[in-house]
Protein backbone atom coordinates (compact mmCIF):
# COMPACT_ATOMS: atom_id res chain seq x y z
CA UNK A 1 0.00 0.00 0.00
CA UNK A 2 2.30 3.08 -1.63
CA UNK A 3 -0.50 5.35 -0.37
CA UNK A 4 -0.39 7.05 2.92
CA UNK A 5 -3.68 8.54 3.10
CA UNK A 6 -4.83 4.94 2.67
CA UNK A 7 -2.30 3.21 4.91
CA UNK A 8 -3.67 5.95 7.17
CA UNK A 9 -7.52 5.21 6.51
CA UNK A 10 -6.16 1.08 7.28
CA UNK A 11 -4.19 1.86 10.56
CA UNK A 12 -7.83 3.50 11.95
CA UNK A 13 -10.11 1.05 10.70
CA UNK A 14 -8.00 -1.78 11.55
CA UNK A 15 -8.80 -1.77 15.69
CA UNK A 16 -12.30 -0.90 14.84
CA UNK A 17 -12.94 -3.68 12.76
CA UNK A 18 -11.24 -5.82 14.91
CA UNK A 19 -12.78 -4.70 18.15
CA UNK A 20 -16.10 -5.02 16.35
CA UNK A 21 -15.60 -8.19 15.31
CA UNK A 22 -14.54 -9.28 19.00
CA UNK A 23 -18.26 -8.01 20.05
CA UNK A 24 -19.85 -9.55 17.03
CA UNK A 25 -18.10 -13.17 18.16
CA UNK A 26 -19.20 -13.05 21.71
CA UNK A 27 -22.98 -12.13 21.01
CA UNK A 28 -23.21 -14.97 18.77
CA UNK A 29 -21.32 -17.18 21.00
CA UNK A 30 -24.31 -15.90 23.45
CA UNK A 31 -27.22 -16.38 21.71
CA UNK A 32 -26.73 -19.08 19.65
CA UNK A 33 -25.40 -21.93 23.02
CA UNK A 34 -27.98 -23.68 24.81
CA UNK A 35 -28.44 -22.31 28.45
CA UNK A 36 -27.82 -23.90 31.56
CA UNK A 37 -28.29 -22.56 35.23
CA UNK A 38 -25.20 -22.89 38.00
CA UNK A 39 -25.04 -22.31 41.55
CA UNK A 40 -22.48 -20.43 42.78
CA UNK A 41 -21.08 -19.45 46.48
CA UNK A 42 -18.58 -17.46 47.83
CA UNK A 43 -18.14 -13.95 47.54
CA UNK A 44 -15.09 -11.52 47.34
CA UNK A 45 -15.46 -8.33 45.87
CA UNK A 46 -12.54 -7.02 43.94
CA UNK A 47 -11.85 -3.66 43.61
CA UNK A 48 -11.06 -2.38 39.51
CA UNK A 49 -10.75 1.39 39.20
CA UNK A 50 -13.87 2.33 40.62
CA UNK A 51 -16.26 -0.30 39.23
CA UNK A 52 -16.35 -4.26 40.69
CA UNK A 53 -16.12 -7.90 39.60
CA UNK A 54 -17.92 -10.40 41.67
CA UNK A 55 -15.32 -13.75 42.35
CA UNK A 56 -17.12 -16.85 43.13
CA UNK A 57 -17.24 -20.71 43.02
CA UNK A 58 -19.29 -22.22 40.46
CA UNK A 59 -20.88 -25.46 41.71
CA UNK A 60 -21.04 -27.47 38.62
CA UNK A 61 -22.35 -30.36 40.92
CA UNK A 62 -19.81 -33.16 39.28
CA UNK A 63 -19.81 -36.10 41.52
CA UNK A 64 -16.86 -36.38 43.24
CA UNK A 65 -15.89 -40.11 41.58
CA UNK A 66 -16.19 -38.35 38.42
CA UNK A 67 -14.31 -35.48 39.60
CA UNK A 68 -11.08 -34.04 38.00
CA UNK A 69 -7.69 -35.72 38.90
CA UNK A 70 -4.77 -34.50 41.15
CA UNK A 71 -3.31 -32.09 38.25
CA UNK A 72 -3.11 -29.54 36.39
CA UNK A 73 -4.39 -30.91 33.14
CA UNK A 74 -6.96 -28.82 30.28
CA UNK A 75 -10.15 -30.56 30.78
CA UNK A 76 -13.83 -31.01 29.61
CA UNK A 77 -16.93 -31.15 31.57
CA UNK A 78 -19.61 -33.41 29.86
CA UNK A 79 -23.24 -32.01 30.89
CA UNK A 80 -25.51 -34.32 29.11
CA UNK A 81 -25.92 -37.78 29.33
CA UNK A 82 -23.71 -38.03 32.55
CA UNK A 83 -22.07 -34.88 34.55
CA UNK A 84 -18.44 -36.02 34.27
CA UNK A 85 -14.86 -34.69 33.83
CA UNK A 86 -12.58 -35.91 31.39
CA UNK A 87 -9.31 -34.69 29.87
CA UNK A 88 -9.45 -32.76 26.58
CA UNK A 89 -8.42 -35.37 24.36
CA UNK A 90 -11.09 -38.40 25.92
CA UNK A 91 -14.37 -36.66 25.69
CA UNK A 92 -16.02 -39.62 24.30
CA UNK A 93 -18.72 -38.85 20.85
CA UNK A 94 -21.68 -40.04 23.34
CA UNK A 95 -21.57 -36.54 25.30
CA UNK A 96 -24.00 -34.01 24.09
CA UNK A 97 -23.28 -30.61 25.45
CA UNK A 98 -19.93 -29.86 27.62
CA UNK A 99 -17.80 -27.41 29.19
CA UNK A 100 -13.98 -26.97 28.13
CA UNK A 101 -12.05 -25.93 31.26
CA UNK A 102 -9.51 -27.43 33.14
CA UNK A 103 -8.54 -29.14 36.68
CA UNK A 104 -6.27 -28.04 38.69
CA UNK A 105 -3.65 -29.64 41.45
CA UNK A 106 -6.56 -29.39 44.64
CA UNK A 107 -8.94 -31.23 41.91
CA UNK A 108 -11.33 -28.14 40.86
CA UNK A 109 -12.92 -27.69 38.00
CA UNK A 110 -12.67 -24.48 36.55
CA UNK A 111 -14.73 -22.93 32.82
CA UNK A 112 -13.35 -19.36 33.25
CA UNK A 113 -17.34 -18.49 34.78
CA UNK A 114 -16.21 -17.30 37.97
CA UNK A 115 -16.20 -13.75 37.61
CA UNK A 116 -19.20 -11.37 37.31
CA UNK A 117 -18.96 -7.19 36.40
CA UNK A 118 -21.19 -5.22 38.92
CA UNK A 119 -21.52 -1.54 39.61
CA UNK A 120 -20.00 -0.97 42.94
CA UNK A 121 -23.22 0.65 44.13
CA UNK A 122 -25.25 -2.75 44.29
CA UNK A 123 -22.09 -4.85 46.06
CA UNK A 124 -22.93 -5.07 49.26
CA UNK A 125 -26.62 -6.04 49.44
CA UNK A 126 -25.47 -8.43 46.56
CA UNK A 127 -22.73 -10.26 48.73
CA UNK A 128 -24.95 -11.03 51.30
CA UNK A 129 -27.28 -12.72 49.25
CA UNK A 130 -24.34 -14.78 47.27
CA UNK A 131 -23.06 -15.45 51.06
CA UNK A 132 -26.51 -17.29 51.75
CA UNK A 133 -25.82 -19.26 48.37
CA UNK A 134 -28.54 -17.76 46.76
CA UNK A 135 -26.96 -17.17 43.63
CA UNK A 136 -26.73 -18.70 40.17
CA UNK A 137 -25.25 -18.06 37.32
CA UNK A 138 -27.06 -18.46 33.68
CA UNK A 139 -24.04 -19.72 30.94
CA UNK A 140 -24.76 -20.13 27.37
CA UNK A 141 -22.41 -23.27 26.02
CA UNK A 142 -22.15 -23.32 22.30
CA UNK A 143 -21.82 -26.58 20.73
CA UNK A 144 -17.72 -26.89 20.94
CA UNK A 145 -17.81 -25.79 24.80
CA UNK A 146 -17.33 -22.32 24.35
CA UNK A 147 -18.99 -20.48 27.17
CA UNK A 148 -20.78 -17.46 28.02
CA UNK A 149 -21.96 -15.56 30.92
CA UNK A 150 -25.58 -14.07 30.18
CA UNK A 151 -26.84 -13.26 34.02
CA UNK A 152 -26.38 -13.37 37.53
CA UNK A 153 -29.26 -14.83 39.37
CA UNK A 154 -30.91 -14.13 42.91
CA UNK A 155 -33.26 -16.66 44.04
CA UNK A 156 -34.25 -16.83 40.64
CA UNK A 157 -34.09 -13.28 39.89
CA UNK A 158 -31.98 -11.62 37.54
CA UNK A 159 -29.76 -9.36 39.60
CA UNK A 160 -31.31 -5.96 38.65
CA UNK A 161 -34.79 -6.55 39.38
CA UNK A 162 -33.15 -7.57 43.16
CA UNK A 163 -31.30 -4.00 43.19
CA UNK A 164 -34.45 -2.41 41.92
CA UNK A 165 -36.55 -3.93 44.74
CA UNK B 1 18.89 0.60 5.87
CA UNK B 2 19.13 4.71 4.67
CA UNK B 3 22.31 6.86 3.10
CA UNK B 4 22.67 8.37 6.41
CA UNK B 5 22.17 5.44 8.67
CA UNK B 6 25.26 3.34 6.80
CA UNK B 7 27.50 6.41 6.60
CA UNK B 8 26.85 6.65 10.37
CA UNK B 9 27.65 3.16 10.79
CA UNK B 10 31.02 3.07 9.17
CA UNK B 11 32.03 6.57 11.41
CA UNK B 12 31.03 4.74 14.29
CA UNK B 13 32.94 1.70 13.54
CA UNK B 14 35.73 4.05 12.47
CA UNK B 15 35.49 5.86 15.91
CA UNK B 16 34.95 9.11 14.36
CA UNK B 17 31.71 9.57 16.50
CA UNK B 18 30.29 7.65 19.64
CA UNK B 19 27.10 5.74 20.42
CA UNK B 20 25.30 9.24 22.03
CA UNK B 21 26.28 11.27 18.54
CA UNK B 22 25.01 8.10 16.49
CA UNK B 23 21.95 8.55 17.89
CA UNK B 24 21.77 12.17 17.63
CA UNK B 25 22.75 13.16 14.19
CA UNK B 26 20.53 9.85 13.35
CA UNK B 27 17.37 11.64 15.09
CA UNK B 28 18.10 14.99 13.67
CA UNK B 29 18.34 13.87 9.87
CA UNK B 30 15.09 11.71 10.63
CA UNK B 31 12.92 15.00 11.32
CA UNK B 32 13.26 15.19 15.39
CA UNK B 33 14.47 18.43 15.30
CA UNK B 34 13.74 20.49 18.81
CA UNK B 35 10.60 21.76 18.37
CA UNK B 36 10.05 24.96 20.09
CA UNK B 37 6.76 24.01 20.87
CA UNK B 38 7.40 20.89 23.08
CA UNK B 39 5.61 22.55 25.55
CA UNK B 40 2.34 22.60 24.09
CA UNK B 41 2.39 18.83 22.52
CA UNK B 42 3.22 17.71 25.66
CA UNK B 43 0.51 19.51 27.64
CA UNK B 44 -1.47 17.94 24.57
CA UNK B 45 -0.86 14.69 25.46
CA UNK B 46 -1.11 14.77 29.25
CA UNK B 47 -4.59 16.35 28.17
CA UNK B 48 -5.86 13.45 25.68
CA UNK B 49 -4.12 10.65 28.21
CA UNK B 50 -6.37 11.77 30.82
CA UNK B 51 -9.40 12.39 28.89
CA UNK B 52 -8.68 8.67 28.09
CA UNK B 53 -8.17 7.99 32.10
CA UNK B 54 -11.44 9.15 32.55
CA UNK B 55 -13.41 7.41 30.09
CA UNK B 56 -11.49 4.30 31.38
CA UNK B 57 -13.35 5.40 35.10
CA UNK B 58 -16.20 5.79 33.28
CA UNK B 59 -16.60 2.76 31.53
CA UNK B 60 -14.81 1.02 34.94
CA UNK B 61 -18.40 2.47 36.68
CA UNK B 62 -20.09 -0.22 34.89
CA UNK B 63 -23.87 1.71 34.28
CA UNK B 64 -26.23 -0.63 34.78
CA UNK B 65 -29.13 0.82 33.84
CA UNK B 66 -28.03 1.81 30.16
CA UNK B 67 -28.47 -1.03 27.95
CA UNK B 68 -25.21 -2.83 26.70
CA UNK B 69 -26.27 -2.51 23.53
CA UNK B 70 -26.38 1.73 24.28
CA UNK B 71 -23.22 1.38 25.66
CA UNK B 72 -21.34 -0.69 22.88
CA UNK B 73 -22.94 1.70 20.24
CA UNK B 74 -21.63 4.58 22.30
CA UNK B 75 -17.87 3.23 22.10
CA UNK B 76 -17.90 2.52 18.63
CA UNK B 77 -19.47 5.86 17.76
CA UNK B 78 -16.54 7.23 19.94
CA UNK B 79 -13.61 5.51 17.69
CA UNK B 80 -15.28 5.86 14.15
CA UNK B 81 -15.80 9.94 15.13
CA UNK B 82 -11.94 9.92 16.50
CA UNK B 83 -10.74 8.33 13.57
CA UNK B 84 -12.55 10.29 11.11
CA UNK B 85 -10.92 13.23 13.02
CA UNK B 86 -7.57 11.96 13.27
CA UNK B 87 -7.93 11.59 9.30
CA UNK B 88 -9.20 14.80 8.65
CA UNK B 89 -6.74 15.97 10.83
CA UNK B 90 -3.70 14.56 9.23
CA UNK B 91 -4.24 16.00 5.83
CA UNK B 92 -3.61 19.84 7.43
CA UNK B 93 -0.32 21.45 6.88
CA UNK B 94 0.02 21.95 10.37
CA UNK B 95 -0.69 19.39 12.49
CA UNK B 96 -0.16 20.05 16.41
CA UNK B 97 -3.42 17.66 17.36
CA UNK B 98 -2.62 14.29 15.50
CA UNK B 99 -0.26 12.66 17.95
CA UNK B 100 -2.98 14.28 21.20
CA UNK B 101 -5.75 12.78 19.31
CA UNK B 102 -3.46 9.66 18.36
CA UNK B 103 -3.02 9.21 22.18
CA UNK B 104 -6.49 9.62 22.89
CA UNK B 105 -7.69 6.95 20.28
CA UNK B 106 -5.62 4.25 21.40
CA UNK B 107 -6.52 4.75 24.84
CA UNK B 108 -10.31 4.56 24.11
CA UNK B 109 -9.15 1.22 22.13
CA UNK B 110 -8.25 0.16 25.63
CA UNK B 111 -11.30 1.10 27.00
CA UNK B 112 -13.15 -0.31 24.34
CA UNK B 113 -11.28 -3.71 25.18
CA UNK B 114 -12.38 -3.45 28.74
CA UNK B 115 -16.24 -2.55 28.37
CA UNK B 116 -16.45 -5.37 25.70
CA UNK B 117 -14.81 -7.56 28.93
CA UNK B 118 -17.31 -6.29 31.24
CA UNK B 119 -20.06 -6.69 29.13
CA UNK B 120 -19.17 -9.71 28.02
CA UNK B 121 -17.92 -10.99 31.12
CA UNK B 122 -14.99 -12.47 29.71
CA UNK B 123 -12.32 -14.01 32.34
CA UNK B 124 -9.44 -12.84 30.81
CA UNK B 125 -5.98 -12.10 32.09
CA UNK B 126 -4.76 -8.34 32.09
CA UNK B 127 -1.23 -9.13 29.87
CA UNK B 128 -4.14 -10.85 27.23
CA UNK B 129 -6.03 -7.96 27.03
CA UNK B 130 -2.77 -5.60 26.77
CA UNK B 131 -1.59 -7.45 24.28
CA UNK B 132 -4.58 -7.78 21.65
CA UNK B 133 -4.47 -3.94 22.47
CA UNK B 134 -0.86 -3.50 21.30
CA UNK B 135 -1.50 -5.36 18.11
CA UNK B 136 -4.65 -3.03 17.19
CA UNK B 137 -3.07 -0.14 18.02
CA UNK B 138 0.70 -0.56 16.65
CA UNK B 139 0.06 0.36 12.80
CA UNK B 140 -1.43 3.82 14.05
CA UNK B 141 1.34 4.48 16.42
CA UNK B 142 3.57 4.11 13.89
CA UNK B 143 1.95 7.38 12.22
CA UNK B 144 2.86 9.66 15.97
CA UNK B 145 5.74 11.59 15.34
CA UNK B 146 5.74 12.47 19.09
CA UNK B 147 8.19 10.51 21.25
CA UNK B 148 5.21 9.64 24.60
CA UNK B 149 2.38 7.76 21.96
CA UNK B 150 5.58 5.72 21.23
CA UNK B 151 7.15 5.10 24.82
CA UNK B 152 3.20 4.57 25.53
CA UNK B 153 2.81 1.92 23.40
CA UNK B 154 6.37 0.03 24.42
CA UNK B 155 5.77 0.56 28.17
CA UNK B 156 2.53 -1.58 27.88
CA UNK B 157 3.54 -3.66 25.17
CA UNK B 158 6.71 -4.95 26.77
CA UNK B 159 5.00 -5.73 29.92
CA UNK B 160 2.09 -7.27 28.33
CA UNK B 161 4.36 -9.45 26.34
CA UNK B 162 6.57 -10.54 29.09
CA UNK B 163 3.97 -11.84 31.04
CA UNK B 164 2.07 -13.56 28.25
CA UNK B 165 5.02 -15.43 27.29
CA UNK B 166 5.69 -16.75 30.74
CA UNK B 167 1.85 -17.61 30.98
CA UNK B 168 2.18 -19.03 27.77
CA UNK B 169 5.78 -21.36 29.02
CA UNK B 170 4.87 -21.87 32.07
CA UNK B 171 1.10 -23.55 31.23
CA UNK B 172 -0.72 -20.82 32.96
CA UNK B 173 0.28 -18.30 35.54
CA UNK B 174 -0.92 -19.70 38.87
CA UNK B 175 1.20 -17.50 41.27
CA UNK B 176 2.69 -14.57 40.06
CA UNK B 177 5.32 -13.99 42.75
CA UNK B 178 6.11 -18.04 42.01
CA UNK B 179 7.42 -16.85 38.26
CA UNK B 180 8.21 -12.94 38.96
CA UNK B 181 11.92 -14.54 38.68
CA UNK B 182 11.48 -15.56 35.18
CA UNK B 183 9.43 -12.41 34.15
CA UNK B 184 12.62 -10.89 35.22
CA UNK B 185 14.94 -11.81 33.01
CA UNK B 186 12.96 -11.85 30.24
CA UNK B 187 12.07 -8.28 30.36
CA UNK B 188 16.09 -6.73 29.40
CA UNK B 189 16.45 -9.61 27.06
CA UNK B 190 13.28 -9.17 25.33
CA UNK B 191 13.38 -5.22 25.39
CA UNK B 192 17.21 -5.43 24.23
CA UNK B 193 16.08 -7.92 21.26
CA UNK B 194 13.24 -6.19 19.95
CA UNK B 195 15.65 -2.64 20.36
CA UNK B 196 17.95 -4.19 18.07
CA UNK B 197 14.92 -5.46 15.50
CA UNK B 198 13.98 -1.47 15.77
CA UNK B 199 16.73 -0.76 14.58
CA UNK B 200 17.20 -2.56 12.05
CA UNK B 201 12.99 -2.03 10.71
CA UNK B 202 13.19 1.29 9.24
CA UNK B 203 9.04 1.94 10.09
CA UNK B 204 9.95 1.00 14.22
CA UNK B 205 12.97 3.43 14.01
CA UNK B 206 10.84 5.46 16.44
CA UNK B 207 10.44 3.36 19.60
CA UNK B 208 13.82 2.37 19.89
CA UNK B 209 14.65 4.82 22.55
CA UNK B 210 11.40 3.36 24.56
CA UNK B 211 12.67 -0.09 23.99
CA UNK B 212 16.10 0.66 25.43
CA UNK B 213 14.78 2.75 28.43
CA UNK B 214 13.07 -0.70 29.24
CA UNK B 215 16.01 -2.50 28.66
CA UNK B 216 18.49 -0.15 30.69
CA UNK B 217 15.78 -0.25 33.34
CA UNK B 218 14.63 -3.68 33.72
CA UNK B 219 18.31 -5.31 33.25
CA UNK B 220 18.61 -3.06 36.49
CA UNK B 221 15.98 -4.53 38.30
CA UNK B 222 16.84 -8.14 36.94
CA UNK B 223 20.38 -7.42 38.18
CA UNK B 224 19.54 -6.39 41.36
CA UNK B 225 16.95 -8.77 42.15
CA UNK B 226 18.71 -11.92 41.41
CA UNK B 227 21.47 -10.50 43.32
CA UNK B 228 18.56 -10.59 46.56
CA UNK B 229 17.83 -13.89 45.81
CA UNK B 230 20.91 -15.19 45.10
CA UNK B 231 22.74 -13.62 48.15
CA UNK B 232 20.04 -15.01 51.22
CA UNK B 233 20.86 -18.39 49.41
CA UNK B 234 17.41 -18.96 48.23
CA UNK B 235 17.23 -21.87 46.39
CA UNK B 236 14.92 -22.86 44.08
CA UNK B 237 11.75 -24.05 42.82
CA UNK B 238 12.30 -22.72 39.31
CA UNK B 239 11.45 -24.56 36.40
CA UNK B 240 13.27 -24.42 33.35
CA UNK B 241 9.85 -24.20 31.52
CA UNK B 242 9.74 -20.30 32.71
CA UNK B 243 12.79 -19.07 31.39
CA UNK B 244 12.36 -21.50 27.94
CA UNK B 245 11.10 -17.57 26.87
CA UNK B 246 14.29 -16.17 28.23
CA UNK B 247 16.70 -18.29 26.16
CA UNK B 248 14.81 -18.12 22.91
CA UNK B 249 15.09 -14.43 23.10
CA UNK B 250 18.87 -14.69 24.41
CA UNK B 251 19.24 -16.69 21.43
CA UNK B 252 17.84 -13.98 18.99
CA UNK B 253 19.15 -10.83 20.75
CA UNK B 254 22.86 -12.75 20.16
CA UNK B 255 22.28 -13.87 16.84
CA UNK B 256 21.32 -9.95 16.65
CA UNK B 257 24.58 -8.80 17.79
CA UNK B 258 26.71 -10.92 16.12
CA UNK B 259 24.98 -9.81 12.71
CA UNK B 260 24.94 -6.16 13.91
CA UNK B 261 27.99 -4.54 12.14
CA UNK B 262 28.04 -1.16 14.12
CA UNK B 263 29.39 -3.68 16.96
CA UNK B 264 33.22 -4.00 16.89
CA UNK B 265 34.55 -7.80 17.76
CA UNK B 266 35.09 -6.63 21.61
CA UNK B 267 32.32 -5.21 21.42
CA UNK B 268 30.04 -8.53 20.70
CA UNK B 269 32.04 -10.56 22.72
CA UNK B 270 31.63 -8.49 25.89
CA UNK B 271 28.17 -8.11 25.43
CA UNK B 272 27.20 -11.81 24.52
CA UNK B 273 29.19 -12.67 27.43
CA UNK B 274 27.36 -10.46 29.73
CA UNK B 275 24.04 -12.18 28.45
CA UNK B 276 25.41 -15.49 29.30
CA UNK B 277 26.63 -14.71 32.75
CA UNK B 278 22.54 -13.04 33.63
CA UNK B 279 20.88 -16.35 32.64
CA UNK B 280 23.34 -18.34 34.37
CA UNK B 281 22.77 -16.16 37.24
CA UNK B 282 19.16 -17.27 37.50
CA UNK B 283 18.91 -21.03 36.00
CA UNK B 284 20.31 -23.46 36.15
CA UNK B 285 21.99 -23.17 39.21
CA UNK B 286 24.95 -24.60 38.20
CA UNK B 287 27.21 -21.47 39.76
CA UNK B 288 25.37 -21.78 43.26
CA UNK B 289 25.33 -23.50 46.08
CA UNK B 290 22.03 -22.59 48.23
CA UNK B 291 24.26 -21.91 51.43
CA UNK B 292 25.67 -18.48 52.67
CA UNK B 293 28.47 -17.27 55.32
CA UNK B 294 27.50 -13.23 55.94
CA UNK B 295 23.57 -13.35 55.56
CA UNK B 296 20.95 -13.22 58.67
CA UNK B 297 20.52 -17.35 57.90
CA UNK B 298 23.81 -18.49 57.58
CA UNK B 299 24.94 -16.32 61.43
CA UNK B 300 22.33 -18.61 63.21
CA UNK B 301 23.90 -21.63 62.00
CA UNK B 302 26.59 -23.58 63.43
CA UNK B 303 29.24 -23.92 60.78
CA UNK B 304 29.02 -21.52 58.00
CA UNK B 305 29.85 -21.98 54.43
CA UNK B 306 33.33 -21.43 53.48
CA UNK B 307 34.61 -17.81 51.17
CA UNK B 308 34.28 -20.09 48.08
CA UNK B 309 31.41 -22.19 48.25
CA UNK B 310 29.02 -18.96 49.70
CA UNK B 311 26.44 -17.87 47.64
CA UNK B 312 26.50 -14.47 49.43
CA UNK B 313 30.01 -14.35 47.82
CA UNK B 314 29.36 -15.47 44.53
CA UNK B 315 26.09 -13.49 43.53
CA UNK B 316 28.20 -9.68 43.85
CA UNK B 317 31.23 -11.09 42.51
CA UNK B 318 28.88 -12.68 39.40
CA UNK B 319 26.97 -9.15 39.27
CA UNK B 320 30.24 -7.19 39.34
CA UNK B 321 31.37 -9.23 36.57
CA UNK B 322 28.36 -7.81 34.53
CA UNK B 323 28.43 -4.71 35.87
CA UNK B 324 32.00 -5.00 34.81
CA UNK B 325 31.58 -6.33 30.92
CA UNK B 326 28.70 -4.19 30.56
CA UNK B 327 30.84 -0.85 31.59
CA UNK B 328 33.42 -2.33 29.36
CA UNK B 329 31.14 -2.23 25.96
CA UNK B 330 29.82 1.48 26.99
CA UNK B 331 32.80 2.81 27.95
CA UNK B 332 34.07 1.49 24.75
CA UNK B 333 31.32 2.46 22.53
CA UNK B 334 31.51 6.28 23.80
CA UNK B 335 28.36 6.17 26.02
CA UNK B 336 29.62 7.97 28.51
CA UNK B 337 26.73 8.24 30.74
CA UNK B 338 25.93 5.00 30.82
CA UNK B 339 29.40 4.24 31.48
CA UNK B 340 29.94 6.63 34.51
CA UNK B 341 26.41 5.30 36.06
CA UNK B 342 27.64 1.62 35.82
CA UNK B 343 30.94 1.97 36.73
CA UNK B 344 29.17 4.13 39.99
CA UNK B 345 26.94 0.79 40.45
CA UNK B 346 30.08 -1.50 40.47
CA UNK B 347 31.27 1.26 43.54
CA UNK B 348 28.01 0.84 44.90
CA UNK B 349 27.92 -2.80 44.81
CA UNK B 350 31.29 -3.10 46.59
CA UNK B 351 30.43 -1.11 49.41
CA UNK B 352 27.32 -3.18 49.83
CA UNK B 353 29.64 -6.43 50.10
CA UNK B 354 31.61 -4.72 52.53
CA UNK B 355 28.90 -3.72 54.45
CA UNK B 356 27.65 -7.68 54.60
CA UNK B 357 31.10 -9.13 54.82
CA UNK B 358 31.70 -6.54 57.93
CA UNK B 359 28.38 -6.72 59.95
CA UNK B 360 29.71 -8.06 62.86
CA UNK B 361 31.82 -5.39 63.59
CA UNK B 362 29.12 -2.69 62.50
CA UNK B 363 28.05 -2.37 65.85
CA UNK B 364 31.40 -1.51 67.33
CA UNK B 365 33.25 2.40 66.95
CA UNK B 366 35.91 0.42 65.17
CA UNK B 367 33.71 -0.55 62.34
CA UNK B 368 31.71 2.61 61.69
CA UNK B 369 35.23 4.72 61.54
CA UNK B 370 36.60 1.39 59.41
CA UNK B 371 33.43 1.71 57.22
CA UNK B 372 33.25 5.70 56.18
CA UNK B 373 37.00 5.06 55.48
CA UNK B 374 36.20 2.62 53.08
CA UNK B 375 33.60 4.60 50.84
CA UNK B 376 35.63 7.53 51.40
CA UNK B 377 37.83 5.64 49.92
CA UNK B 378 36.04 3.64 47.07
CA UNK B 379 34.61 6.91 45.95
CA UNK B 380 38.27 8.64 45.55
CA UNK B 381 39.18 5.72 43.80
CA UNK B 382 36.08 5.43 41.45
CA UNK B 383 36.58 9.33 40.68
CA UNK B 384 40.23 9.52 40.43
CA UNK B 385 40.33 6.01 38.58
CA UNK B 386 37.16 6.75 35.92
CA UNK B 387 39.01 8.79 33.40
CA UNK B 388 41.93 5.96 33.40
CA UNK B 389 39.03 3.57 32.61
CA UNK B 390 37.81 5.18 29.76
CA UNK B 391 40.95 5.68 28.05
CA UNK B 392 41.82 1.64 28.96
CA UNK B 393 38.63 0.34 27.58
CA UNK B 394 38.92 2.63 24.95
CA UNK B 395 42.62 1.07 24.11
CA UNK B 396 41.25 -2.39 24.10
CA UNK B 397 39.99 -1.75 20.54
CA UNK B 398 42.88 -2.36 18.29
Amino acid sequence: MKNPQLRLAAALLFPIVVLAANTWMYQQQRSSGETFKFPIEGFDPRDMLSGHYLFYKVDYAVPSTHGCPTSDISAVLCLRPERRVYPTDELPSSCEVYLQGECDASTVFTAGLDRFYIPQEYATALEVKIADKKGEIEVSIDKRGNAAILDLLIEGKTWKAITQD
Amino acid sequence: MTLIEKKLQIWEQQGLINGDQYDAILAFEQGEKKNSNWWLYSLLMLGSAIIGLGVISLIAANWAKIPDSLKLGANFLLLVSLAVVIFWQKQKPKKPWVDALITAFIIICLASIGLIAQIYHINGRWYHAILLWSVISLPIVLFARHLFVHFLWVSLFINAAVWSCIDLAGGNLRNIMRELPAVLLLAPLLSATLYLLARRVHLLYRTTASFFFWFQISALIALVAIDLIRSGGETQFFEWRWYLPSWIAASILIALIALRPAYRPLNKGLLIATILLLIIYYYPDILFTGQTRYTFSALDSTERASIWLADDIRAPALTILILFLYAIHAGNSGYHRTFNVITFLIGLRFVVLYFQAMGGLAATGVGLILSGLMIIGIAWFWYSSLDLLKIWSKELTP
